[in-house]
């Protein structure tokens, strides 16, 4: 989710960076200008139903994301320390919380401006904790310590692999009706639910279009290099209802199919083998693991990450909304449907490899690693390697580790294409 | 009656050895239903005449768990999973498992892969409690959970046999309150370790069984003058207070347990099943009642506020955190719990709870330090 991840940039940036990078820009400081003006501001987790404050014209900001761009620019550490240090946070919490609640402790004081990108305070959380547990103790410190209430969609977790059962539906359902009440009664704002309509429409139409684009990395060799995507996934969490994003991934998606009409590729080297990247990527070694990767000739084609925003759902309809929301993160379906997932697009990406970030950070995704490896070496055979890392926190990551695991996943792989054509 | 070392002595047997318990019932004939921490609908379990027995891991140093579980996920269930494949658990008929946490939601497919032949019964409660429409919800999980149970039971569960066993867990609440209040007056004969076993064989024993273990223990204390405690007091606050060896240090340091919020211990015992007119509606009511737990959804310092409140009333002197290892719903409640104790003139101390050791040693020096400072 960071801004402008990976190397710095030699060639000038595609139009749609550009595009993504004003976008980003102008969100944070429509929000700022909005908390200047006496308006309230939100912070909300990244999958939350964001089509509610759009259509009430709310200004909304996602530490999950924040918390990436920070972390990608190396200047999470010194809030991390803070967290740990002053607010004695335990260091095993999930890096994103302890460097986001340091950061809420920290822009209290007005002078305030190590971080970048900075937020305003909130004055007011959205929390679904589709993506973890975390999330609701994180959202509930927040909560306390700054005073200000939390509007909370309780997503539940899918243990089994059926589809959300009825009674599951009517009470999410039930929370977005009472949260659209609730957030009116807050903002003294109307909520207009013909506008409602045209943000879920919008909403569909810039996650298809996203989906559509990943897909076309499914060609060999891909036209993109598959850390590429991270750097629009900022479109897909604070702005999935703008129009703004359809005009991004528009560009984009011309721009792929540029590089495949002209038989080029954003990976900046040959590209000999096709790895599938599960798990978030380690923010700040971003540039190390591409390095790496390129010099390895390992393009990372496609990652669970980055497809976990499609939030899919019918317009106009809550409870499509509601099973949507409550299935939509990687961290909110059982392995077994996540890792079927996983070895589907496997095949469908010609990916020769998985290579898996073991996060310290994030339990139930290190957990569909461990427990769901086995479905992807039987369905697919392609092998599997894990390395240790963090989202935020450096102290986790060790290149040398990286390198080898890395190095261990090539020679398998070339072995394995060394027999299929001998 | 036997007599009262007698007693503590039996229910200490059972809180250190679960395993001697499921064989005992099985031997009888009755189906055993696993139930993992921290709250499960066990009264269906026994409403369907089977025999709910917690689930909560024990010591030991994992040597297959690793497979399937990080090595950053909480302490007790990797010695949950691990106890599941070594065979441990072999017997229960089936394990009933809360989705409250990361590390539930992990261990839900980790155990299914890993102990093949115990199947998993899964529900999760609603955190969000505000809502209209929760406790339906909850009513409903609990449905499909009372199916699957008649399943395993081969036979209907009547709504009748529901509301029998909800008195008996409500009584046996009742009866482990006053058993804690009991167990202040006589601070000498219930040490931390017999505390702590009183409670926990709750986990491993038919609640009416317990409860009336309990009752004798309490008549009996009755019969005793009140012990007037020199020492330290503590409240207990965490998921577990374990191993032994723990409880034993904070004896020789003349430290005695006044009161606990430990999900193990009073957590399990402080919230009654509301009055209603519907059993499964009834068990969802007592979800909606719980408060002050860390995997509980609220917006208030409830947790905090409760300890000092147990400490004062009490007279403890200090409140000693017992932090899971990688537990994380409890780790963003520590810097609250340690500043709001502080702020109440109760000084604190935080101990790892490590299921994968047996060594306490790092918990020794800390709290001959902490009682120092008392
Ligand atoms: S990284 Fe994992 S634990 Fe942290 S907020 Fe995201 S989903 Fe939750
Ligand atoms: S993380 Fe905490 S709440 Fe969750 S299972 Fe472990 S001890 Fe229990």
């Amino acid at each position: 989710m960071g801004e402008q991840v990976g190397q710095k940039p030699k060639r000038e940036l595609p139009r749609s960076r550009v595009l993504v990078a004003e976008q980003t820009a102008k969100i944070y400081r429509d929000a700022f200008a909005a908390k200047a003006r006496g308006e309230k501001v939100g912070w909300s987790t990244a999958i939350f139903p964001q089509e509610i404050c759009e259509t009430l014209d709310i200004p909304v900001l996602y530490p999950e994301n924040n918390a990436a761009s920070i972390s990608a620019k190396h200047l999470g550490g010194e809030l991390i320390e803070h967290a740990e240090g002053a607010m004695q946070y335990p260091s095993r919490i999930c890096s994103y919380a302890r460097l986001n609640m340091a950061l809420a402790d920290k822009i209290q004081d007005p002078a305030y401006s190590k971080a970048d990108p900075l937020m305003p305070s909130p004055d007011f959380l959205l929390l679904a904790n589709n993506s973890c547990t975390q999330l609701m103790k994180w959202y509930e410190c927040l909560s306390r310590d700054l005073g200000i209430p939390i509007f909370f969609i309780d997503c539940l977790f899918n243990y089994y692999e059926e589809k959300p059962a009825k009674h599951k539906i009517t009470y999410i359902r039930k929370q977005i009706e009472k949260y659209i009440w609730d957030m009116e009664a807050f903002s003294g704002k109307k909520f207009d639910w013909d506008k409602f309509l045209e943000v879920q429409k919008r909403s569909q139409i810039n996650s298809k279009l996203f989906d559509e684009i990943i897909r076309l990395n499914m060609r060999t060799p891909a036209p993109m290099s598959g850390f590429d995507f991270f750097n629009y996934m900022s479109c897909l969490v604070l702005a999935r209802g703008k129009e703004s994003t359809t005009v991004i991934f528009e560009q984009l998606k011309k721009e792929v199919e540029e590089h495949i009409a002209n038989n080029t590729t954003t990976f900046p080297s040959e590209e000999k083998y096709r790895v599938h990247w599960e798990g978030i990527a380690c923010w700040p070694n971003l540039g190390h693991n591409l390095k790496t990767l390129k010099n390895y000739n390992v393009n990372a084609v496609i990652n669970g990450y980055v497809t976990a925003w499609n939030v899919d759902y019918e317009p106009g309809d809550l409870d499509s909304m509601a099973s949507a929301y409550a299935s939509s993160s990687t961290n909110s379906l059982s392995t077994n449907t996540i890792m079927n997932m996983r070895a589907d697009t496997i095949e469908n990406y010609n990916c020769d490899g998985m290579l898996c970030h073991v996060n310290r950070s994030c339990k139930m995704m290190t957990f569909h690693i461990f427990v769901g490896r086995h479905i992807i070496e039987e369905r697919t055979g392609v092998p599997c390697a894990n390395f240790d890392g963090d989202q935020s926190d450096e102290r986790i990551y060790s290149e040398a580790q990286f390198e080898t695991r890395l190095q261990g996943l090539v020679e398998i792989m070339q072995h394995r294409k060394e027999a299929n054509h001998g | 009656m036997a007599d009262l070392p007698e007693m503590l002595a039996e229910l200490q047997s059972v809180a250190d050895s679960p395993k001697k318990m499921l064989a005992k019932y099985l031997a009888q004939g009755k189906k055993v239903v696993g139930c993992f921490p921290i709250y499960t609908p066990a009264e269906l379990v026994h409403a369907a005449g089977m025999i709910p027995m917690g689930v909560w891991g024990g010591q030991v140093n994992p040597s297959v768990a690793g497979q399937y579980a990080p090595i950053f996920i909480c302490s007790i269930m990797r010695s949950c999973l691990e106890f599941g494949m070594l065979g441990k658990y072999k017997g229960l008929s089936a394990v009933i498992m809360p989705i409250l946490c990361d590390s539930f939601r992990g261990m839900s497919g980790a155990w299914r892969v890993g102990v093949k032949d115990i199947p998993l019964i899964a529900l999760i409660q609603p955190q969000n409690r505000e809502v209209d429409g929760a406790r339906e919800f909850l009513a409903a999980e609990y449905g499909v959970v009372k199916e699957k149970l008649e399943e395993i039971a081969g036979h209907k569960i009547s709504g009748d046999a529901i509301e029998n066993s909800i008195a008996i867990y409500n009584s046996h609440n009742a009866t482990l309150r006053e058993f804690a209040r009991a167990a202040n007056r006589h601070l000498d004969v219930i040490t931390p370790k017999i505390r702590h076993a009183v409670m926990k064989s709750a986990h491993f024993m038919e609640k009416a069984e317990h409860a009336a273990k309990v009752k004798d223990i309490v008549l009996k204390l009755a019969e005793l003058p009140e012990h007037k405690w020199t020492g330290r007091k503590v409240v207990l606050t965490g998921i577990t207070a374990e191993p032994g060896d723990l409880l034993d240090i904070l004896a020789e340091n003349k430290i005695a347990v006044v009161g606990d919020d430990l999900a193990q211990e009073s957590r399990q015992f402080r919230t009654d099943i509301p009055a209603g007119q519907d059993p499964l509606d009834r068990l969802a009511g007592q979800w909606l009642s719980r408060s002050a737990c860390s995997v509980v959804h609220e917006k208030t310092s409830a947790r905090p506020d409760l300890v000092i409140k147990l400490a004062k009333e009490n007279r403890a002197d200090g409140v000693i955190i017992c932090l899971m290892s990688f537990c994380d719903v409890e780790e963003y409640e520590y810097p609250l719990l340690a500043k709001t104790t502080a702020q109440a003139g109760l000084p604190s101390v935080c101990i790892d709870i490590d299921q994968s050791t047996e060594n306490s040693g790092q918990a020794r020096t800390k709290l001959q330090t902490f009682v120092e400072m008392l």
